[in-house]
């Protein structure tokens, strides 16, 4: 029932900033998408652009088989839950559920009846005649759920839902929303600075940096297979730790490993390489270095071994559950094999080995 | 939740997409200050330049503004609009700021006191003179009353119809009414400071007078500074407290330039010089309006 | 400074003779307050209320009175032009009241909601216009007023008070909208409203708080103006009673007494303002620094 949204071209400048630069992108129905990024990356002026909000310097979007790039907010057929939450203070919950409903011209009956129902779905139905300024941030934050559930949008977008939120409730509404998404059956475009909101819930990820779509794709391709050093740093608990690299004709050099170079780098003089945390092993392997260790963290079953390399001072975090030998102030030796790296030119684009997976984008 | 400031939550163009609508509703805006005020000021700046604007009229030039300046009354008005605006502002100001520190600390009455404190503000400034003229009145004004039975004086003293005491009685009815202004923004601004600055001030040892020092004026020297400027710049445009009590009077004492302003326009009228003199008030105000916003910013408040 | 005559520890004075001295103060000057606020306004009221025997017997004023009367005010009703003079104001301040608010909600809102080069241009020409002073405007208005033929008209009284209300109405409202969230009109946007639906429903009712303040300034504003009413109309048949009044009192049976009536009549609207808008009228001053 949800529609696919086709940008194409999209580009937004505000003065001589430009927030969103040349974006085209296809977020198939039904889906749920998330655009992620820093701040600044553009990825909220993107959703306003959807949404209507904002209107894209050049560039056109279409929503089903509809341009809609010159239509109000008003006509898009999608419905929005803001950063701030937006509830209207001076309206009762039910009254901020049904608001949408009341434009339309639904009869006061059936708008309680499916304010009702919506509250009961999220748990909330003993709020609905509270103002707003009396329930927590979490069951406010339901209300405005609510409020996108009574409307049934084909498409619904998201802009930092949860980003007020402790982290206790986080957990919660994440499962809320993918809840909602199974239930309404729309369109959802979910942005957050939250690396791990985007990987948790979504279909796919847009990973966005300074107004452009750095990846598109699904998270588990993100995670093993990241386009570059920023998506790879960017997605991912302890981020991707990354050396720095010296060429020596088809060797790249780092600490005290050696990298054999595939033939699609032979023209980088300087080269990084980039190793997540949850691939390094303690003891040694294909590639390995020596550490010291500085901190060990532990994560419950996990533990995160905060360490220093011992040639170029480097900082390197290593995931594992055995730690049993280890103190800090002991130096180890880590490594990982050689097709759990990732290789990285001086400006962060990827180097493939040709025979390095390949995924459709 | 959502207390926001539009420039710092996002960048956004504010575009309303039917340029019809946005001209429509800034419209009045710009009807209202158009027509009321660039138009009127606008004429009083052209008519100063003018002999006698609104019969047979002349073009003079600097010539008004000329006669203005050099007459022998011109710096002895500036001097009593400044005597007056400066002593009304900072008794007002004093007035306010103990009564606020008192209202402040009384737990008991205290918002009765508070209360009663709207009072002066509310009355018509028309009977707040009336009634210090009932009150200052030479037969039956309880002051000369008081002071006669206090032995204090031994005849009734005609209050504003005494060339040195009139100012004075003036700002005294000043006060009284506007007094009450700075006490509710002093008030304000004490309430906000926090509890716990005193209360880790005496722990520390200091003393009442270290605290109000240290803690208290710091906090409404913001405050005071604004009263300052604006009541200031108000009390030297006041025009009715002034004429309802002495028109200007006895022998000139109380005019102040807004009070010649009107003598020479309506009274006597010279429709050039009072445009002039005007169009000089005018002039002397923006400088103070100048240094009032290098100091204080305010349209950060809403534009920033 | 001053350390050693009245610091905490080691001072002069010792902190606990400064507080007993400070508290001593606290109520004389609470005294103060009471005596200097309620004087003049006791006066008002026991002169108001006596009829003219009991007001001067034996020579001099007055303050208890034997007995209470409205004879006062029954003169003054009858047998002068206070009742239309009391229209006068009420119509003059009505519609100014209505014109300023209407003026500062409707600019208040356009200049917070559209992007417009020189918002800082505006605001300081708003700020400027509460520098000026009335006779400088009301001088030139009542020039134009009179070359318009206006000047036996309300409308010239109704726009030279307003002229005055205005530019701080406007700046409070400014202020005012600057703290509601555009983000609540984008949601009732996102959901179908339009933008005057929008406004109606949401911004408005959240905005009452300022547009009574702003009402209540406005009201004060016209409802004691004299200066302005003074020199733009012409008809005394116009007046408001703060006008109005002086031409009364140079009756000859008008006394103190009916004098002190008819400021109590003066006084009477703003009193009931006062009574049931209080916390809207402090609220305006803690905003905009009145």
């Amino acid at each position: 029932m949800g529609k696919t949204i086709t940008l194409d071209g999209i580009t937004k400048e505000f003065g001589s900033i430009v927030a969103v630069n040349d974006v085209s992108l296809t977020i198939p129905k039904n889906e749920f998408v998330t655009l992620v990024g820093p701040s600044g990356s553009g990825k909220t002026t993107l959703l306003r652009v959807i949404s209507g909000l904002e209107t894209p310097t050049s560039g056109r979007i279409t929503i089903g088989d509809k341009d809609v790039t010159d239509e109000t907010p008003q006509d898009r057929p999608l419905s929005m839950v803001f950063q701030n939450i937006a509830l209207y203070p001076h309206m009762s919950c039910r009254e901020n559920i049904n608001y949408g409903l009341k434009i339309h011209g639904v009869p006061t009956d059936e708008r309680n009846e499916r304010a009702e129902e919506a509250a009961r779905s999220l748990q909330i139905a003993d709020q609905l005649d509270k103002n707003p300024s009396e329930l927590s941030g979490g069951q406010q934050q339901r209300v405005a759920l609510g409020r996108a559930f009574v409307e049934d949008p084909e498409i619904l977008l998201l802009d930092e839902p949860m980003s007020d939120l402790d982290a206790k409730l986080k957990e919660e509404l994440r499962v809320e929303f993918q809840r909602l998404h199974r239930e309404l059956d729309a369109t959802f475009v979910y942005v957050t600075h939250d690396q791990n909101e985007a990987m948790t819930m979504s279909d796919k990820i847009a990973v966005m940096r300074s107004g452009s779509v750095e990846q598109f794709d699904t998270p588990e391709t993100i995670f093993h297979d990241p386009v570059s050093e920023h998506v790879a740093t960017f997605i991912g608990t302890p981020s991707t730790n990354v050396l720095d690299c010296e060429v020596d004709g088809d060797v790249a050099r780092t600490e005290s490993a050696a990298i054999q170079l595939p033939e699609t780098a032979s023209n980088e003089d300087r080269v990084r390489v980039g190793i997540r945390p949850q691939y390094l092993s303690v003891g040694g392997g294909e590639i390995a270095f020596d550490v010291a260790i500085d901190v060990i963290e532990p994560l419950g079953i996990d533990y995160v071994v905060h360490t220093t390399t011992v040639e170029g001072d480097k900082e390197v975090n290593v995931v594992t559950e055995e730690v049993s030998d280890l103190e800090p102030g002991d130096t180890i030796t880590v490594g990982v094999s050689l097709e759990n790296i990732y290789l990285f030119t001086a400006d962060g684009q990827r180097i493939r080995a040709p025979t390095a997976r390949q995924t459709e984008v | 939740m959502g207390v926001v400031k539009e420039s710092q939550s996002r960048i956004s163009d504010g575009v309303e997409k039917n340029q019809l609508i946005v001209i429509a509703l800034l419209a009045p805006l710009a009807t209202f200050f158009g027509v009321l005020w660039f138009v009127p000021l606008g004429y009083s700046i052209w008519s100063s330049f003018f002999s006698n604007p609104l019969g047979a009229s002349e073009f003079v030039g600097l010539s008004n503004y000329v006669t203005i300046i050099t007459s022998n009354d011109f710096l002895y008005f500036l001097w009593n609009s400044v005597l007056f605006a400066v002593s009304t502002t900072l008794l007002c100001l004093l007035v306010g700021l103990f009564f606020a520190l008192v209202v402040n600390r009384v737990i008991v009455g205290g918002s009765v006191l508070r209360t009663l404190m709207v009072f002066p503000y509310l009355l018509p400034t028309v009977v707040v003179v009336f009634l210090w003229q009932f009150l200052l009145d030479q037969n039956l004004g309880l002051v000369n009353r008081l002071l006669l039975d206090l032995g204090l004086i031994s005849a009734p003293i005609a209050f504003f119809g005494d060339v040195s005491l009139a100012m004075p009685s003036i700002v005294a009815a000043s006060v009284w009414k506007w007094g009450s202004f700075a006490f509710f923004i002093l008030l304000a601004n004490l309430q906000a400071i926090p509890q716990e600055y005193f209360e880790r001030a005496k722990v520390q040892g200091a003393s009442q007078w270290q605290q109000f020092r240290d803690i208290t004026f710091p906090h409404l020297r913001g405050a005071i500074l604004l009263i300052l400027l604006v009541r200031g710049v108000w009390m030297f445009n006041k025009f009715d407290v002034i004429w309802l009590t002495t028109r200007g009077g006895p022998a000139g004492v109380t005019t102040t330039l807004p009070i010649r302003v009107y003598d020479l326009a309506i009274r006597l009228g010279r429709f050039g010089q009072g445009t002039a003199l005007a169009v000089i008030m005018f002039l002397l105000l923006s400088m103070v309006g100048v240094v009032y916003f290098t100091v204080l910013n305010p349209e950060e408040e809403v534009a920033g | 400074m001053f350390e050693r005559v009245l610091g905490g520890p080691g001072g002069l004075i010792p902190n606990a003779v400064q507080k007993r001295v400070w508290n001593v103060a606290l109520y004389v000057i609470a005294l103060l307050v009471v005596i200097f606020v309620l004087t003049p306004l006791y006066l008002m009221i026991v002169v108001a209320v006596q009829s003219p025997e009991t007001l001067f017997s034996g020579g001099q004023l007055t303050l208890i009175p034997p007995k209470l009367s409205l004879d006062n005010f029954r003169t003054l009703i009858e047998q002068t032009p206070t009742v239309s003079y009391f229209v006068n104001s009420v119509i003059i301040t009505g519609s100014s009241v209505f014109l300023s608010t209407a003026l500062a909600v409707i600019s208040g809102y356009s200049l917070t909601r559209f992007d417009l080069t020189g918002k800082s241009i505006i605001a300081r020409i708003v700020l400027f216009s509460y520098m000026i002073s009335p006779i400088v405007l009301a001088i030139p208005l009542y020039v134009i007023f009179f070359r318009l033929g206006l000047l036996n008209q309300y409308i010239s009284a109704i726009l030279a008070v307003t002229a005055i209300s205005a530019p701080f109405s406007i700046w409070l409202m400014w202020q005012y909208f600057q703290n509601i969230p555009i983000a609540y009109e984008e949601s009732a946007w996102t959901r179908g409203a339009s933008r005057w639906r929008a406004a109606r429903d949401i911004v408005l009712p959240l905005a009452r708080p300022g547009y009574i303040s702003v009402a209540i300034f406005a009201f004060a504003v016209a409802w004691n103006d004299y200066t302005m009413v003074r020199i733009v109309l012409n008809d005394q048949a116009l007046y408001p009673l703060t006008v109005g009044s002086e031409l009364i009192f140079q009756e000859v049976f008008v006394g103190w007494g009916e004098q002190m009536s008819m400021m109590l009549i003066m006084s009477f609207p703003p009193f009931l303002v006062a009574a049931f808008l209080q916390n809207y009228l402090l609220q305006g001053f803690n905003l905009g620094h009145g």
